[in-house]
């Protein structure tokens, strides 16, 4: 959706340092500041580049879930509406001149934007009310440490127009932004940049594509669909497996999609979250800590109790979609957060992904 | 008249139930009204027929005679449908006061029937209705929408006009009626005797890679049609009745060839539920083990879909 925006001051800068440093660069602005901020901003970024010694593009080892103590600060009743949605996940280069005293300001300017995209007549949904309200709001708690950036949540409302009725509004679209544990990010940008590396959408691609538009005319930043492929799917079920919990609200379920032709074949594999555990506590051996060892055993474990009795050889099969009483997540780019005990965990690894895509 | 004749219009008129002795009487019309009327059928079986024989006797039945009363049991031993009908209304309308019931003959010996379903105090809700194929000729019954609270009251409605025992639900589930027909009355594999068809090597396709060693090229071939042949045996030469999925409830211990002391004490299951989808099933697996997906045999659990005619199934160890 955004791959023929409009190239965001991150990305640009990149690409001039490629050529030659005497011919003078084609930038949106001609203030020297700009140029400074730019080179310095990039001598970090190649500075982080080179300490990372291999190419893996995940660590060997995570840490497993467990409630951190930022959590306590987290209004629960304001992250209850996070949880049992589904959002759609982007990655997002960091915003530049953003400010959270702004709030307001932002608001009344993208309300104004949405309206007049509307009025042209892009997008617009029959019967649809132009009378809406957006909010900007920050969502307190939403963090890994103290140097992750507060996150904030977009709304967009739609305003009753009958005086009869409660004034009720009804929300038509979500979406928030959120940095949790983004400190490899965070170093290499200096500090007109606010780095929210992760965007979760719910509500229509139509109105998704307004805001994001707004947004990256307004902060000079690019969002990306950020996808989940097969590997980190794995991950992410063993590790939400590993995460302790006092009763089961889901079952733990898998989705393969097989490639067979001509005719398209889906296996969903359930297992009860009991014996997912059971099986998980025979794998797992260091405390505290889930190895890639680990995940694949664990997988492996669980393909070779299905070829068993269908002879099917699952590991040739694509990966499409986890589930767990912690969370479910779909290759597309889908989440679905079900418990507030691990909300932190979950965005923690969706936000290194999402730092992964960026980078 | 002679003795074989009176014996065979004994043993067929001793074959008549007895609720439907005087309809068969009547449609015979070899015995007149009046003669009929002599007869007491309210007396043991045996002497009621003893009684019918002699009046044959009397009368000079000849095989011809005979013979038609024959096939006039035949006819109704075969379907009646007026009474499947009435007695199929008459059921449901005497459990639940409002219920409209329509019926629908078609070729094949099927009739259709519609059931809109309401309460004692509430009207039938026209939008919701249930249908159902029932097959005179064949003890079986295909019905749509999944029932919950009507599901008994229609069993019995059906057990009973179709003058059946019992009525037992099969695990069997699909969108295609056609399909559930192939599967259930096995007309899939009409061609069956074809699947030992001798094809020679050289008209199969098999890719080859002309590169390579051509020992491995000799390995590749034999294993490709050993998994090709081994595909064909399984499910045939012939296309596969349509099915949408199927579904596994598996409880059965975990035993791993990886490493053998992952869940070794455990003594409990792994509670699975594993489903199967797709536009053509049977199709899909057909092609996963010439995929390289699945090995050749493949599992009995999925081969056995068409002969069992089930695609619902419990697992459990032995």
């Amino acid at each position: 959706m955004y791959r023929n925006g409009v190239q965001g001051r991150y990305k640009q800068t990149m690409d001039s340092y490629d050529a030659s440093e005497s011919t003078p660069r084609q930038s949106t602005s001609s203030r020297p500041e700009d140029y400074f901020i730019g080179a310095t901003f990039l001598q970090k970024r190649l500075e982080s580049v080179r300490k990372q010694t291999s190419f893996v593009p995940t660590p060997p080892r995570r840490k497993i879930p467990h409630c951190s103590l930022l959590q306590e600060d987290v209004d629960l009743q304001k992250v209850a509406f996070l949880l049992h949605k589904q959002w759609t996940l982007y990655s997002l280069t960091p915003l530049y001149k953003f400010s959270y005293s702004n709030l307001k300001e932002y608001s009344r300017l993208l309300n104004a934007f949405i309206v007049a995209e509307k009025q042209k007549g892009l997008a617009v949904e029959v019967g649809e009310d132009f009378n809406i309200k957006v909010i900007f709001s920050t969502l307190l708690g939403i963090k890994g440490t103290q140097r992750d950036p507060e996150a904030f949540l977009v709304q967009i409302l739609s305003k009753s127009q009958l005086p009869s009725e409660n004034r009720e509004s009804k929300v038509l679209w979500t979406g928030w932004f959120c940095c949790i544990f983004g400190d490899s990010l965070l170093e290499t940008v200096s500090e007109d940049f606010t780095c929210l590396p992760l965007f979760l959408a719910n509500g229509t691609e139509s109105n998704t594509a307004i805001i994001g538009t707004w947004f990256q005319k307004t902060f000079d930043c690019y969002f990306s669909p950020l996808a989940i492929n097969a590997f980190n799917l794995s991950w992410m079920a063993a590790m939400w497996t590993a995460c302790k919990m006092d009763h089961y609200v889901a079952t733990t379920e898998f989705l393969w999609s097989v490639p067979c032709s001509p005719q398209s074949l889906d296996i969903s594999y359930a297992i009860h979250p009991e014996d997912a555990k059971a099986l998980w506590d025979s794998v797992h051996k260091t405390p505290g800590e889930v190895t890639q060892e680990e995940v694949d055993l664990f997988m492996d474990c669980l393909y070779s109790h299905f070829h068993r009795h269908f002879k099917i050889h699952l590991s040739a099969t694509r990966l499409v979609r986890v589930s767990t009483s912690v969370a479910s997540a779909h290759t597309d780019g889908k989440i679905k957060i079900l418990c507030h005990k691990y909300l932190i965990g979950v965005l923690a690894y969706l936000t290194e992904l999402a730092i992964f895509q960026i980078e | 008249m002679d003795e074989t004749v009176a014996e065979f219009i004994k043993r067929t008129i001793l074959k008549i139930p007895m609720n439907e002795l005087i309809t068969i009487l009547k449609a015979w019309d070899f015995l007149s009204e009046n003669q009929l009327q002599t007869i007491n059928f309210r007396q043991r079986k045996e002497s009621v027929v003893q009684h019918l024989v002699w009046l044959c006797e009397e009368k000079q039945a000849s095989v011809n005679d005979a013979a038609l009363l024959d096939i006039i049991c035949e006819d109704v031993d075969l379907f009646d449908m007026k009474q499947f009908k009435n007695s199929f209304k008459k059921i449901l309308q005497r459990a639940l006061k409002n219920v409209t019931v329509s019926f629908r003959e078609t070729e094949e010996n099927a009739v259709w029937i519609r059931i809109a379903w309401g309460t004692q105090y509430t009207k039938p809700n026209q939008y919701k209705p249930t249908y159902v194929v029932y097959y005179s000729q064949t003890p079986y019954a295909f019905t749509s929408s999944r029932l919950r609270r009507n599901a008994p009251l229609l069993g019995q409605a059906l057990t009973v006009a179709s003058k059946h025992h019992q009525i037992v639900k099969m695990d069997l589930r699909s969108r295609y009626l056609d399909s559930l027909k192939a599967i259930v009355f096995k007309q899939y594999n009409q061609i069956f005797e074809s699947h030992n068809s001798t094809t020679p090597l050289q008209e199969r396709n098999l890719g080859l890679d002309v590169n390579m060693d051509s020992r491995i090229i000799h390995e590749n071939i034999v294993e490709k049609e050993r998994v090709q042949q081994i595909t064909q045996e399984t499910f045939g030469d012939y296309p596969q009745p349509q099915l949408e999925f199927a579904q596994y409830k598996l409880e059965t211990k975990f035993k791993s060839d990886l490493n053998g002391s992952i869940l070794a004490e455990r003594e409990e299951p792994l509670r699975c539920l594993i489903k199967f989808s797709s536009p053509h099933l049977l199709e899909a697996l057909k092609s996963l083990a010439p995929a390289g997906i699945a090995d050749a045999p493949l599992s009995p659990l999925l081969t056995c879909i068409p002969n069992k005619r089930m695609n619902y199934f419990k697992i459990r160890d032995k």
